[in-house]
C-alpha cells in the first residue's frame, strides 16, 4: 500500500468564513499539504493566481495544484471564480483542479457547477473523510478535459455507462471534427 | 476537412507524481494514511469546541443588525441582506459541530430575510424570534435536535412565526 504524500502540494483555500476557512485550512495542514495559501473571497483568488503565475517568489507558492473553494461569497463568488479560471483569457492555468464547497446541495445547483467546470463538489457539513476523498479523486482520477463550443472543463461522463434515452454524442473519437491532444 | 469542434485534453497527470512518484500503481494500491486522517478528525473535533464561541459572535451582529431594522426602517433593506449573508454562513455548518438547531434556525432566518420577501414590522419580529432561539441553543449547550428542550424550542419559534405571519397577511 503507498500513502499519498501531500507534501509538495500547494492549495489555494477561498472562503469567507473566518471560522470555516481555519478548519479547512487546519485539515488540509494536518494532512500533510505543503504549502497553503487562503483568501477571502474570488476576487482576491483571482489576484493571488495572477501573482503566483507572474511573480511566485512574491506569491510564496510556486504553483497552485488545487484549488478549494466556497460558492457564496461577495464579491466575487465560487462561480465567478470558476469561470474565470476556465474561460477568461488572462487565466493562467485553465485546467486546475477546483473543488467546489457549499452549503447548497440542490441538483440544479450541482449542474450549474458542473456546466461551468467544476472537477469536484463537496457539501457542508464537511468532513475529513470528505475532503480527503475529494482530494484523491483529483489526484488519482483526474479526467480528460472536453472543449467544444459550449463547454470546457472535466469529462462529466465519469464512467462508461448505458446512456438513458438519446445519445446526443454524435461524434466518435474517429470523426476528423475531433482532435485528442496529449499533453 | 471538416473543422475541429470537440477537442478531449489528456494531460500528463502531474498531481499523481507529486503525491505518489512516478512508478506507475494500481488505484487499489493507494489511500491516505489512516493515522493522519484519524489525526485530522481529532484536530477538527478540537476546533468545534471553539464553535458555540464563534456562533455566538455571529449571534450578536445578527442582534445588532436587528435592532438596526427597529432604528432605522427606511435602511431595512440593506440590512436584510446583512442578516441573510450571516444566516448563510450559519446555516450549513451547525451540523458539522453537532448543533443541528442552529443549522435549522439559520436555514429559516436565511428564507425569512431573502430579497423576494417583505421588510415590514412582523418581518423583524420574526428574524428576533430567530435569534433568541439561536440564543437559547447556544447559551444551554444544546447539541443534536435538542430532544425535549429542542421540540420546545422549535414549537416557540413556529408559534411566534405564525402569529406574526397571521398579522402580515
Amino acid at each position: 500500500m503507498n500513502n499519498i504524500d501531500l507534501s509538495r502540494m500547494c492549495v489555494l483555500v477561498v472562503e469567507d468564513s473566518q471560522f470555516i476557512r481555519s478548519l479547512i485550512v487546519n485539515s488540509l495542514r494536518v494532512m500533510g499539504v505543503g504549502s497553503i495559501k487562503s483568501v477571502d473571497d474570488g476576487a482576491e483568488a483571482i489576484e493571488f493566481i495572477k501573482l503566483v503565475d507572474s511573480n511566485p517568489m512574491k506569491a510564496g507558492m510556486m504553483s497552485i495544484d488545487i484549488v478549494i473553494s466556497d460558492w457564496e461569497m461577495s464579491p466575487v463568488n465560487g462561480m465567478m471564480l470558476l469561470r474565470w479560471i476556465r474561460r477568461h483569457k488572462e487565466s493562467p492555468e485553465r485546467f486546475l483542479p477546483f473543488i467546489m464547497l457549499t452549503g447548497y446541495s440542490e441538483p440544479q445547483r450541482v449542474e450549474d457547477a458542473r456546466a461551468m467546470g467544476v472537477n469536484e463538489f463537496m457539501s457542508k457539513p464537511f468532513t475529513v473523510n470528505a475532503l480527503a476523498d475529494k482530494l484523491f479523486s483529483v489526484i488519482n482520477k483526474p479526467r480528460q478535459f472536453v472543449h467544444t463550443a459550449s463547454y470546457f472543463g472535466p469529462d462529466r461522463r465519469r464512467q462508461d455507462v448505458p446512456i438513458q434515452g438519446e445519445d446526443r454524442r454524435k461524434l466518435t473519437l474517429k470523426s476528423p471534427e475531433v482532435e485528442v491532444v496529449n499533453a | 476537412m471538416p473543422k475541429v469542434t470537440v477537442r478531449y485534453y489528456r494531460l500528463k497527470n502531474k498531481l499523481k507524481e507529486k503525491t505518489l512518484g512516478l512508478a506507475p500503481r494500481g488505484d487499489d494500491e493507494i489511500s491516505f494514511d489512516e493515522d493522519i486522517l484519524a489525526q485530522a478528525t481529532a484536530a477538527l473535533e478540537d476546533m468545534a469546541e471553539d464553535y458555540p464561541d464563534w456562533v455566538s459572535t455571529l449571534i450578536d451582529q445578527l442582534a445588532d443588525v436587528h435592532r438596526r431594522c427597529v432604528d432605522t426602517p427606511e435602511q431595512r433593506v440593506p440590512l436584510f441582506e446583512q442578516l441573510h449573508s450571516i444566516a448563510h454562513d450559519m446555516r450549513g455548518q451547525g451540523g458539522t459541530f453537532g448543533y443541528q438547531l442552529i443549522s435549522d434556525f439559520a436555514d429559516g432566518l436565511y428564507a425569512f430575510t431573502d430579497k423576494s420577501t417583505s421588510t415590514s414590522d412582523n418581518h423583524v419580529e420574526v428574524i428576533k424570534a430567530h435569534i433568541d432561539a439561536m440564543r437559547v441553543v447556544i447559551k444551554q449547550r444544546i447539541s443534536g435536535d435538542g430532544g425535549e428542550v429542542g421540540s420546545e424550542i422549535k414549537a416557540g419559534l413556529e408559534a411566534a412565526i405564525k402569529k406574526y405571519m397571521a398579522q402580515n397577511a
